[in-house]
């Protein structure tokens, strides 16, 4: 009558949770356990208070021994919650795993429902359903694949650092990729970090210099990842190193060839600070850079151009370190897991018209601020606007390209803090009077509240409301010569129009403009707003829905320092976790390929939305690498010729599961059967 | 700077009801008083005042805060932010009962009553708190009256604020203060302090004191 895959006779027990009053509240528990011990192939059939608990995963294991069960069938929660609980109840018993099924009816029955009446039916034609499907359940062994012990992180913020750090110190090898032409990201042009005030620098430089020095990680600055496959524990990565006409291993940083250089003064934009500042062709991005190393921006460097430069900077070199014709490299590696730790960008505040920015001079972004406060940037510590005056009145707009439909939805989470930062900053050099315009302040972190009491209480003026416009026009002579801020003061409920000397807009964080790239890349998903997607928003914030690769900082989404730190950490713990135990196992509802049947369509290979299908252009049929492979099932689906198996899903299983729920079905046990016959 | 629209102007011939004055509002950085939050934070040794978060815990708490035309939660906005001549003309500081309510309740212990104290020396001390207020015309009364004879009376208390705020409200509350009279409750007379000069040298004492603690 029923094909069993076996020689065994479907011996089935049975098994329904109360959940405390979860589900007895609402299903008739006992009713439902009553009408299972009749359908055939049942031979044990319980209801059990807390069948999660050890005395009731003790019921099965019992079973199993004395009834000779070889299938289980539990009625409780979600499989998220207790799927695998059970399966290890059932393997400990001496039973195949996969002879274990689950049925939800806490989630799909009693939290939903609210007469009782329904929700035992409902229960009873799952719990029916689930008893015809086990009858075609087959065992299956879980795979394992080894982990390569080397780890890639990509971008050298305060995260990869972090992260490398981490795993360098456990003794395992790391590459460390970084676009730039130095690590350190965007912590490196922060003046000081909030609420401590500790200094950036002070903080960070160490930290760099031991990624530079440490044995175990190899740093590889101006390269950028060409290319990646494999799957976990065995990821094959190409490095594109690109050149900065400066041989690396040569180069001291003794920064000779920038004397030499024939532009005797700096004329190109800086961009470590942010344009504030003028740097030549050949330059060091910043004095702390790690590694030391020069590099030629060919954008702007005469020889590039004309090929008629005089080249007194490789006169000037002793070590023969500069190479104009270097080109790209690659690297070919083996690592077993990923770390991304790729970061933000800044809102372009030129994008907000309303408050200026590009138009008058003396509005600057958060960033430029940071630079323009910090003792090395361009004024050497100095607030001066680009006007070469000391202000004496600063107003901090919050809230640019956050919080605004126009532009980005969400709360950029750090501005408010930085922006007391800078608010203390600006007032600690100019003693100007400054002006906070806030929608809501924000300020959620061990010290922060009390930062702000602090901020506060220097005298720093708080006026609640989002800025309509910063304007030049002056309606009274007091306003002549200055930015006018326009503004609802929403606590007391008048309109206010405040001059000042310099406006700071506290731009929010936003995805790098290439997220989505890095994204394709690397196989992972982004969220609505282009930061990369976690597993889990709780419980697996730096997991990504491909293993071995994990995420860590502001690539994630916008927060500050100690929380990228944290996840690095985490990131960190995950990739070492992995290489620890050395192998992973893998969930084996995996499809694979009856070659009898393939055509060689190659339909299912663009469907892979984990690139798990190949082609095998020998024998012309499609391959599925079973690392790779979900278990999604959309292959199996879209196979014209029916010719994909999938593990769990076979079609016996899922066709006896809809004719077991099926209400014709079920009436009377003697007359499904011979329906189904 | 407020300037006044005559919008009557604008109206229909003959149709002035319902035409209210528009008075333009915004408020000029140059109008406000920047050294005012000082003043009132050295007065009420209320140096707290700087770190309200502005909650509103302090006017929902007020028992009379709907009948202020600004909120005490306001108030102390408007302090920080310089508002001194809207602050000192305002309502709320006659209103304020001395409860503590406020106070009690205030998360960030700012002395909310101590700072409406501060407004009213302020605001009498420039001579711009309504005159005809009663609260207002009666803490001056009352204190006038205590530092010259050293003890307060409440009979000539009343006569003083009635005539000096609504005389006719005399008139209707005879009957009660006759009553009162008759049962012992209230005298006319004026009391005094044997040695009424004493509690003028106090405080001035005290005064001076204080004058040279903050210099």
């Amino acid at each position: 009558m029923f094909s069993t895959n076996g020689n065994n006779t479907p011996r089935i027990g049975f098994y329904v949770c109360h959940c405390g009053h979860n589900i007895a509240s609402l299903v008739d528990v006992e009713e439902v356990r009553k009408y299972v011990a009749t359908l055939p192939g049942v031979v044990v059939s319980r209801d059990y208070k807390y069948m999660c608990s050890d005395p009731g995963q003790e019921l099965i294991q019992q079973d199993i021994k004395e009834n000779k069960l070889n299938r289980i069938v539990v009625a409780s929660c979600s499989p998220l919650l207790h799927e695998h609980t059970f399966r290890v109840a059932t393997e400990k018993a001496g039973l195949n795993p996969y002879f274990f099924h689950m049925v939800n009816i806490r989630e799909n029955v009693s939290w939903v429902l609210d007469n009782r009446e329904i929700a035992t039916e409902k229960s009873k034609d799952l719990a029916r359903a689930a008893i015809r499907r086990v009858f075609f359940h087959k065992p299956l062994e879980k795979k394992t694949v080894p982990i390569n012990p080397a780890v890639l992180i990509v971008g050298g913020g305060i995260a990869g650092i972090q992260a490398a750090l981490t795993i360098a110190n456990a003794g395992k090898k790391v590459y460390l990729v970084e676009r730039d032409a130095t690590i350190g990201g965007h912590m490196a042009m922060f003046d000081k970090t909030f609420p401590t005030l500790d200094c950036a620098a002070c903080i960070l430089t160490p930290k760099m210099s031991a990624v530079k020095s440490h044995p175990n990680i190899t740093l590889w600055t101006y390269s950028e990842v060409e290319k990646i496959d494999g799957f976990v524990g065995d990821y094959h990565v190409k490095v594109k190193r690109k050149p900065r006409y400066v041989i690396e291993d040569l180069c001291v940083g003794c920064m000779d060839c920038i004397e030499a250089c024939i532009y005797k003064e700096a004329k190109y934009p800086d961009e470590f600070n942010q344009g504030l500042s003028k740097r030549k062709p050949i330059y060091i991005p910043f004095p702390q850079a790690t590694p030391m190393v020069v590099l030629f921006d060919p954008e702007t460097c005469i020889d590039f151009k004309s090929h008629r430069c005089k080249k007194t900077c490789i006169e000037a070199c002793d070590r023969d370190a500069i190479d104009l014709k270097q080109v790209a490299t690659y690297e070919n590696i083996n690592v077993g897991t990923v770390i991304l730790s790729t970061g933000f960008q800044t809102y372009d505040a030129k994008l907000s018209p309303q408050y200026g920015y590009g138009k008058f001079p003396n509005v600057y972004t958060s960033l430029e601020v940071e630079r323009l406060v910090n003792a090395s940037g361009p004024t050497g510590g100095e607030v001066i606007t680009r006007d070469g005056k000391r202000p004496k009145s600063v107003g901090i707009i919050h809230c640019v390209g956050s919080r605004d439909e126009k532009s980005h939805k969400w709360c950029s989470r750090v501005c408010c803090m930085y922006s007391l930062k800078l608010a203390h900053l600006i007032k600690e050099h100019t003693g100007a009077e400054v002006y906070n315009f806030y929608i809501d302040m924000r300020t959620p972190g061990k010290g922060y509240e009390e930062f702000y009491d602090k901020l506060m209480n220097e005298g720093v003026h708080f006026v609640r409301g989002r800025v309509a416009e910063v304007t030049d026009w002056a309606i009274i002579p007091e306003e002549e010569q200055k930015l006018t801020i326009r503004v609802e003061d929403t606590l007391i409920g008048v309109v206010r129009r405040i001059p000042v000397d310099m406006v700071v807009l506290a731009v929010g964080m936003e995805p790098k403009d290439d997220a989505s790239e890095i994204r394709r890349l690397f196989n992972i998903s982004c969220s609505n707003e282009g930061f990369f997607l976690e597993r889990h928003p709780k419980l697996a914030p730096v997991n990504t829905f491909t293993d071995g690769i994990f995420i860590a900082g502001a690539c994630q989404g916008p927060r500050d320092i100690p929380d990228t730190v944290a996840q690095a950490g985490a990131a960190a713990a995950e990739c070492l976790s992995l290489i620890s135990a050395g192998s992973i196992e893998l969930e084996p509802n995996t499809a694979s390929i009856i070659e009898k049947y393939c055509s060689g369509c190659k339909s299912c290979i663009p469907l892979c939305p984990y690139t798990a299908i190949s082609f095998k252009e020998d024998i012309k049929k499609a391959y599925i690498n079973e690392a790779l492979c979900k278990g999604c099932g959309t292959c199996v689906a879209a196979c014209p010729s029916g010719s994909i198996l999938q593990n769990l899903f076979e079609d016996d299983q899922i066709f006896s599961e809809i004719d077991g729920l099926l209400k014709f079905a079920g009436i009377e046990p003697e007359k499904k059967e011979v329906l189904h016959a | 700077m407020d300037t006044t629209i005559d919008v009557k102007a604008f109206a229909p011939s003959g149709a002035t009801n319902g035409y209210r004055d528009i008075h333009r509002k915004i408020k000029y950085e140059s109008e406000l008083n920047k050294g005012f939050k000082n003043r009132v934070a050295e007065l009420s040794h209320g140096e707290k005042l700087y770190s309200c978060i502005q909650c509103g815990t302090c006017s929902a708490a007020c028992p009379v805060s709907h009948y202020m035309d600004y909120t005490p939660r306001k108030i102390i906005q408007m302090v920080r932010e310089g508002f001194k001549s809207e602050v000192l003309s305002s309502s709320t500081v006659w209103l304020c009962a001395s409860c503590y309510a406020c106070t009690q309740e205030c998360p960030k212990g700012i002395k909310i009553t101590d700072v409406m104290y501060a407004l009213k020396r302020e605001a009498i001390s420039g001579g711009i708190y309504p005159k005809r207020f009663p609260s207002a015309v009666l803490a001056g009364s009352f204190f006038k009256q205590v530092l010259s004879f050293g003890r307060n009376s409440e009979g000539p208390l009343l006569l003083k604020m009635y005539m000096k705020t609504n005389p006719l409200m005399l008139f209707k509350n005879m009957k009660l203060g006759f009553k009162l009279w008759k049962t012992g409750r209230l005298s006319l007379k004026t009391e005094k302090t044997c040695k009424k000069g004493d509690l003028k040298k106090l405080l001035s004492d005290i005064d001076k004191q204080r004058e040279e603690v903050t210099l």
